[in-house]
């Protein structure tokens, strides 16, 4: 039984290291135990543990592209599973069947594809919802965003927001990682301080008058709201904090209006 | 002067409530340069972002205001008609354009969808509008997305300059026939908004060519092309009519989307409008039978039986009921066509059904592993191992089965 452990998260580029090294000596998937760094208990590091080392990798695997995809967006779940479940996929493509992701009925591919999915809407919901606020900082307009994504979605969207915010300073701080923007240069930082996010914004007062008004109280359908926009989001949506009373002032209009109705 | 801008954004964005639309896609992608010092914001490719949701289940995108409520109009149906009692505001252009950039700088949306009243006349109001879009492009290096609502007589230079700033122009015709928009909307003219649509169509296809023949690519002109929208209810226009007018505006002016808009009676309403809203069902059911126009192969006679559509069963479902003898229609060997037309199979799961049966025979296991909707298929499919009770598709109220819960409180207590 071989051990590896992934000391980083999402633990992309060691995971490919070590599952690149054990396909060139044909270690089998249940054969190996992977597991994560800040899992692990103190006791289990003896002498099993093997940390990857990437000079022995030296094999070229032929992946095709939509695998290797798939297995990035994969890597970026936030169950312990992902790696033994990679890896066996893997394992399968390169020695039973090139296509097996195309096995849409297969189980290992079911799961992958659930964990894929999972990741891309987390990711996408980031660059929905996540909401930047404005700070002088020497003398210069920076954006600050705090943001708890469910999965290892910052690495999914880092390349989003340089691309769309490219000119702009900004810094993006999740619970595991803060990625901070100078207009040239990406700096990622580790476990940051959400302390430095502030609580208010100049501009927060428009964004909040424009969503209570371009609502139509007419048409309440509050269930395709919440199937869109979980709760779970709404503590760093600073708009949500008016919908309570949109829903119960959007009842009595409509109720003034049958009234109305029947005084006719 | 601040509290007045506030005020002035909740006038011009209740204004613009009524405009369905808040789509910012299928305008390609676009980003800045590598080497831009200057400059904000891309687009993804894709159907847009929706940035947040209001509780009336629909999605923010865009920031979507009015330029002035002012009207020299008098749309019946319309809030800032002329006649009409509400408050009147004006956003300058810099207020618009700071206002978008703003906003987009906080990751609130995706871009600007601005629509106006007629101040002035008709080309007044149109140049205005093209500056906004001029200046968020030139000025500022704007990459998001504009939605330009044209003011259907501006001049045809102006309609023309639109394009080139914006990723979508619109008009709305309202009503969908002649005598309706006589009844409620005088000014407006059929003609025109159809003359309106098929130039700007035409520059459309013209600036679609790859390259030109000096090797250069042709300016950009409304990649994401036309949509339009169609008030439900307010005149007497069956569904039928409605869907006509659809199935010509997307064959003969080649727009990208019709929008639907449920009519809801509006404060200070005429009183040529009727008082109670349409029901949102069928500005629903409406959309299910666009949907399976322009995705699903069906023609405007086959989802529709007489002049309405079916409240009771989406037109799918409907179709399915009234053809019974089609089905149940096997996985593993029908073509993509017929796979379609299956009621609770969408167009992707039918291309990953295609896609799976290439390698292996579909059977029971795999439509549970899929996640379809087992109860809905069940009488109208076949795979490998399953083959539906025969009797099931002839048996007595067969359909009442899929009708809505609600419908069969009626029959209680």
């Amino acid at each position: 039984m071989k051990t590896i452990t992934i000391t980083s998260v999402p633990g992309f580029d060691e995971w490919r290291e070590g599952a690149r090294k054990c396909i060139a000596e044909r270690i089998p998937p249940e054969h190996i135990i992977w597991q994560s760094a800040h899992t692990v208990q103190d006791d289990l590091f003896g002498d099993s543990e093997e940390k990857c080392d990437s000079k022995n990798s030296q094999s070229k695997l032929s992946i095709p592209k939509p695998t290797l995809m798939l297995l990035k967006y994969a890597l970026c779940h936030n169950s312990e599973h992902r790696f033994a479940l990679c890896y066996r996929v893997l394992w399968r493509v390169v020695f039973e069947n090139k296509h097996l992701i195309q096995m849409k009925t297969d189980d290992d591919i079911i799961q992958l594809f659930a964990m894929a999915k999972a990741v891309k809407r987390d990711a996408y919901k980031m660059s929905a919802f996540l909401r930047f606020r404005e700070i002088n900082l020497e003398g210069q307009e920076h954006f600050v965003a705090w943001y708890e994504p469910e999965h290892f979605s910052l690495e999914i969207k880092l390349n989003f927001f340089q691309t769309r915010f490219k000119n702009m300073r900004w810094s993006i701080l999740t619970p595991y990682r803060a990625a901070h923007w100078d207009t040239q240069t990406l700096v990622l930082e580790d476990n940051p301080d959400s302390s430095v996010v502030p609580d208010d914004d100049r501009i927060e007062r428009y964004w909040l008058t424009y969503y209570a008004n371009i609502f139509n109280p007419a048409r309440i359908k509050t269930n395709a709201m919440l199937n869109q926009m979980p709760k779970k989001y709404w503590k760093n949506m600073p708009e949500t904090s008016l919908i309570d009373d949109m829903i119960k002032q959007s009842d009595a209009r409509a109720r003034k209006m049958i009234s109305d109705g029947n005084n006719h | 002067m601040h509290d007045r801008l506030i005020q002035k954004l909740e006038i011009l964005s209740d204004a613009a409530k009524y405009d369905a639309s808040c789509a910012s896609g299928s305008a390609g992608k676009r980003q800045a340069g590598k080497t831009e010092k200057t400059g904000i914001g891309s687009l993804t490719g894709g159907s847009g972002i929706c940035h947040s949701f209001t509780p009336d289940g629909r999605c923010v995108s865009l920031l979507k205001i009015l330029m002035t409520n002012y009207c020299i109009y008098d749309c019946h149906y319309c809030i800032n008609r002329v006649s009409s009692n509400v408050q009147r505001a004006r956003f300058t252009v810099k207020e618009t354009v700071d206002l978008t950039l703003n906003f987009y700088k906080r990751n609130y949306i995706e871009g600007l969808f601005l629509s106006s009243g007629i101040v002035g006349s008709p080309d007044i109001t149109m140049e205005s509008m093209v500056r906004i879009a001029k200046s968020l492009r030139l000025d500022h290096g704007f990459k998001g997305y504009i939605h330009l609502k044209t003011i259907p007589n501006a001049s045809p230079e102006l309609q023309a300059e639109a394009g080139l700033y914006a990723d979508r122009l619109s008009i709305n015709v309202e009503m969908p026939t002649q005598s309706s928009l006589n009844k409620y909307a005088p000014e407006k003219d059929l003609g025109d908004i159809h003359g309106s649509m098929n130039a700007l169509k035409d520059k459309i296809a013209e600036h679609k060519v790859d390259k030109t023949y000096s090797g250069k690519r042709p300016p950009r002109f409304a990649p994401g092309g036309q949509s339009t929208q169609m008030i439900i209810g307010a005149d007497g226009s069956n569904d039928k009519t409605i869907l006509g007018t659809s199935v010509k505006l997307y064959n003969q002016q080649k727009l990208r989307r019709v929008y639907y808009s449920a009519f809801s009676p509006i404060p200070d309403a005429s009183e040529v409008l009727p008082l109670k809203p349409a029901p949102l069902i069928r500005e629903h059911r409406l959309y299910q039978a666009d949907w399976l126009l322009r995705f699903y192969g069906f023609g405007l006679d086959e989802i529709l039986q007489d002049d309405m559509l079916d409240m009771d069963y989406d037109p799918k479902l409907a179709w399915a009921l009234r053809n019974r003898h089609v089905f149940p229609i096997d996985l593993n060997k029908a073509d993509k066509q017929l796979l379609l037309r299956v009621p609770g199979l969408g167009a992707r799961t039918v291309q990953k059904i295609v896609s799976i049966r290439r390698n292996t025979k579909l059977n029971w296991i795999d439509l549970t592993k899929m996640r379809l909707p087992l109860k809905k298929l069940k009488p109208f499919i076949s795979v490998g191992d399953y083959f539906p009770d025969i009797h099931l598709l002839d048996s007595n109220n067969f359909e009442l089965q899929f009708k809505q819960p609600k419908q069969f409180e009626l029959f209680g207590a």
